[in-house]
């Protein structure tokens, strides 16, 4: 019997000790450190690990851009910093609101928490209800993660940290409120998740797609050298812009016709994914969500007022 | 001797429920038999591949679920199609009668309240209930979440529009409609049920193309299509649970 406990204790124990984010800082340019996320779903393996965060040391002390989707990610990406440097954090900056970018901030109690005024906002009126439908999805790696709204707003200009000026850009494509990080010094931009690559994009807030091709020209026209994506790998040439005007005009598209022939939503979900877009991770499952989110749009484009 | 004569009688009353069998639940689940007996009765049911309901895997939106209901596949007449999702706190989606204009097949927008079978009965003229099923997952709680609609400055004047078109396929016309209306369904606080529940389509010469009975567990501002043989002008008449009556008409 003692020995059956023993056992049972060995088999059930890693799983609960074993929620580590394992974290690696992974040096991009000068000061400037990246920890990539999988390109999965949220799932209970990856923990919401899915997600590419980074930060740079100045010697003004360290610089956060997006704290991660838990309290526990957040608490590894400081010890993940304290790995690589013994300067403080000084500034978390977040991206926009969405549950995978703003869930760790907990962590970082003390320090400013940076976000556009329209961030904070969406964070205060969906924050509670992404973080909940977290914990359903990902189960306990969220403990202890309740949702800090950020006690700074940010502005798009420059702002200096030691030697690193930063050139923040508010734009609205993906989210409705999206910071754009651009290192000058490096030439290092953090696209948040206005640019996704080897990733589908995923539109719950979008203020539509035409927006979001409107903020990507602003972005590549930046003189960047390293790319770092919201999901995905980074890149130092332009393939994950081209994949991105590529994919949202084509989604763009298919709606589009679509909605001109009537077609009802669960038809248009089940569009074939273009050949060229297989490399794409979940592609076919962000198409439904992109659908359920968008084709309403779409559909009262072309329906006209018919009552009496 | 005298027990044969009984055993027959028995045999005979048993006999349509035993004359086909269902065949194996695709999404075995709780509420099946409840539901069963209480809109199909005892009457023959088989569960059946060629009634297809379709819907995403997952409810991105639990206020605003796509399904699609084909039973285009069927042999013989539809009579009626019930739609349910069994889940539900309100399970009953629509009643439709499609007339011989109008093909057996409709798209409608739902609110779920959890994951959940969704399941299609369809009547043909031999007395056989086809059952198509299918299943969602949701993160919940698309029936009990505040009302959209009623957020929306100046809903009351816009109650009843619709917005709507026809689309010439080769052998039919499909028909899109989407109506002004907050689908109350009695489940979130302080606001009692308000709902469409019945609505008719007409033809040029107003005669009845198709009924379809409306339930809350349809969206707010539904969203409704139809697939017609019929290709001249094509009218609906809403009604909802407080008398109100919404017209409209499609070239």
């Amino acid at each position: 019997m003692r020995a059956l406990l023993l056992l049972l204790a060995c088999v059930s124990l890693p799983s609960l000790a074993d929620l580590d984010y394992r974290l690696a800082p992974r040096q991009i340019a000068a000061d400037t450190y990246v920890l990539e996320g999988s390109t999965e779903h949220f799932s209970r393996t990856n923990g919401g690990n899915i997600v590419n965060t980074g930060f740079i040391v100045t010697e003004a002390g360290v610089v956060v851009i997006d704290s991660g989707p838990s309290l526990r990610y957040g608490q590894a990406l400081r010890k993940a910093i304290e790995s690589v440097t013994d300067q403080p954090v000084v500034q978390v900056l977040l991206t926009h609101h969405h549950p995978d970018h703003a869930l760790g901030s907990q962590a970082f109690a003390g320090v400013p928490v940076g976000a556009l005024p329209g961030t904070t906002q969406l964070l205060e009126e969906q924050g509670d209800g992404l973080a909940e439908n977290m914990y359903r999805m990902v189960g306990d790696w969220m403990r202890g993660t309740q949702v800090r709204l950020p006690d700074q707003p940010v502005a798009a200009g420059e702002r200096a940290f030691g030697s690193h000026r930063l050139r923040l850009l508010a734009l609205t494509g993906h989210s409705g409120a999206d910071l754009a990080v651009f290192d000058e010094k490096t030439g290092v931009l953090f696209a948040g998740d206005l640019l996704f690559y080897q990733r589908a994009l995923t539109t719950p807030n979008t203020p539509g797609l035409a927006v979001w091709l409107q903020d990507l020209q602003r972005l590549e026209a930046l003189p960047w050298k390293v790319l770092v994506p919201g999901h995905g790998p980074l890149a130092t040439d332009r393939a994950p812009f081209a994949q991105m005007v590529d994919y949202l005009g084509w989604l763009d598209k298919v709606m589009r016709e679509s909605a001109a022939q009537g077609l009802d939503m669960t038809e248009v979900i089940a569009t074939p994914i273009p050949q060229r877009f297989a490399g794409i991770a979940l592609s076919q499952y962000e198409l439904i969500r992109s659908v359920s989110h968008l084709y309403p749009q779409y559909e009262r484009q072309v329906l006209k007022r018919v009552d009496r | 001797m005298r027990r044969v004569p009984l055993l027959l009688a028995a045999l005979l009353l048993a006999g349509p429920a035993c004359a086909i069998q269902p065949g194996a639940d695709p999404v075995p689940s709780v509420m099946w038999e409840f539901y069963r007996k209480q809109w199909l009765q005892d009457e023959p049911y088989v569960f059946d591949e060629r009634v297809r309901v379709i819907a995403p895997p997952f409810a991105e939106d639990a206020r605003q679920v796509p399904l699609q209901v084909d039973a285009r596949a069927l042999p013989g007449k539809v009579q009626r199609i019930l739609v349910w999702a069994e889940l539900n706190p309100i399970p009953r989606v629509v009643d439709f009668h499609p007339g011989p204009q109008v093909l057996p097949w409709l798209a409608v927008r739902i609110r779920i309240e959890q994951a959940t079978p969704l399941r299609a009965a369809v009547l043909t003229d031999d007395g056989t209930w086809h059952i198509g099923s299918g299943l969602i997952d949701a993160a919940g709680g698309g029936c009990t979440a505040p009302s959209v609609v009623r957020s929306q400055p100046g809903w009351e004047e816009r109650l009843g529009q619709v917005l709507g078109a026809r689309y010439p396929r080769e052998a039919f016309s499909r028909v899109r409609l989407d109506v002004s209306h907050p689908m109350d369904n009695g489940l979130t606080g302080g606001i009692p049920e308000f709902f469409i529940e019945h609505a008719e389509l007409f033809d040029a010469k107003g005669q009845s193309l198709a009924t379809l009975e409306l339930f809350p567990a349809v969206s707010e501002n539904p969203s409704l299509g139809f697939d017609l043989l019929n290709q001249g002008a094509t009218r609906l008449v809403l009604r909802d649970n407080n008398g109100n009556q919404f017209d409209a008409a499609i070239e």
